[in-house]
């Protein structure tokens, strides 16, 4: 089963942003992925996009799919109608047509310490860490993070500030701070109570919508905030 | 400003940024409201026949439907800021929707109540 589409791409040379439409004949389970590669090896070999495994577990293709940010390879031309609108993610700089600047994500990313910290680490002498699984529970769903940046892209508090640490970040922070293993929570509390951190979000809870792994950063934000505040009355009697 | 405006964005958006956006527009009216509320008063100091003049052009039957689209926005802003309060304490996150929902028929109920009790004792 075929159906013909219309790719309407938001393209950027470097220098002006301008909208393209690219027309040809989607066949039933097709992806959105699979049609920007036949575009880029049928009909324009300038179009730059971001791809990797093709399955929903690298987080490379996120754009902006009628609006929404969504994975390309998971995505299905179908579902997505006839006339598909394909934009850069939002909240990052652009740097080529689909292609958008991941620095600043990542860097707010590595500054909330997301790795086990620990007192006893020996390369020498490793310990396994047992874990109950009430307690790999606790963080579990947070782990599932891909990185994709879909939530940075709906995250209208990350449109207002760039220093705000943005979904992501903060959750990577709590799923952290939720391992049983971990031993930094303190530190990493620290890290995010400033005002770029876990008080800049509004609640907008788009960042829960468009989560493409239902990692729920909204949820793990909230229960961060809980962290923080009853951190904050301890170290008052402290 | 361009940043702002994303706080308006929906095309796209699930119910929560249309929530959120109007959550600000509301903000944004009664943070007027609350400008020319303060403007007003501000003028008994110039005299009782300026505060006068002020009140005569605005509280009349006319202007009526300014009052209840006031206090659409005020309901709207009370009822949806408190539902954000609950979401913040990590309260009813699972229900966030439906919530929402509620919230927003709550306003309608009590706009719709408030305006029916300004036209009928007010204007008679």
């Amino acid at each position: 089963m075929e159906r013909d589409v219309s790719f309407i791409i938001k393209r950027f040379d470097g220098e002006r942003e301008f909208w393209q439409e690219f027309k040809f004949k989607a066949r039933k389970g097709m992806t959105v992925l699979e049609g920007l590669y036949l575009i880029k090896e049928e009909m324009d070999g300038s179009l730059a996009f971001r791809s990797s495994c093709r399955m929903g577990v690298c987080g490379s293709c996120a754009v902006k799919i009628n609006g929404k940010p969504k994975l390309a390879c998971e995505t299905q031309i179908f579902d997505a109608g006839d006339v598909v609108e394909l934009e850069p993610l939002d909240n990052m700089q652009v740097l080529k047509d689909l292609v958008v600047d991941m620095t600043e994500f990542f860097r707010k990313h590595q500054a909330v310490k997301p790795y086990l910290i620990r007192r006893d680490v020996s390369y020498e002498n490793p310990k396994e860490l047992y874990q109950k699984p009430e307690e790999l529970h606790a963080y579990y769903n947070f782990a599932l993070c891909i990185k994709c940046g879909a939530c940075y892209s709906a995250c209208p508090a990350s449109a207002t500030r760039n220093d705000y640490l943005g979904p992501a970040a903060l959750t990577s922070a709590y799923r952290f701070c939720a391992d049983s293993r971990d031993e930094g929570k303190k530190e990493r509390i620290s890290l995010v109570s400033g005002s770029e951190g876990i008080w800049r979000c509004h609640f907008n809870a788009e960042c829960s919508e468009v989560c493409p792994k239902n990692v729920e950063p909204a949820k793990a934000i909230q229960k961060m905030r809980i962290e923080s505040a009853i951190n904050l009355i301890k170290s008052l009697f402290r | 400003m361009e940043r702002v405006w994303k706080w308006f964005a929906i095309r796209g958006r699930s119910v929560n940024s249309i929530a959120y956006s109007f959550h600000r527009i509301t903000g944004i009216v009664l943070l007027i409201y609350l400008i020319l509320h303060l403007g007003f008063l501000t003028s008994l100091r110039f005299g009782e026949s300026l505060y006068t003049a002020f009140i005569s052009t605005t509280v009349k039957p006319e202007t009526l439907p300014l009052d209840s689209l006031l206090f659409l926005a005020t309901f709207y802003h009370a009822f949806n800021g408190f539902r954000v309060v609950l979401n913040e304490f990590g309260l009813f996150y699972e229900v966030r929707r439906a919530l929402i929902y509620l919230m927003t028929l709550l306003t309608l109920i009590f706009w719709i109540y408030s305006t029916y009790l300004m036209y009928t004792y007010i204007v008679r």
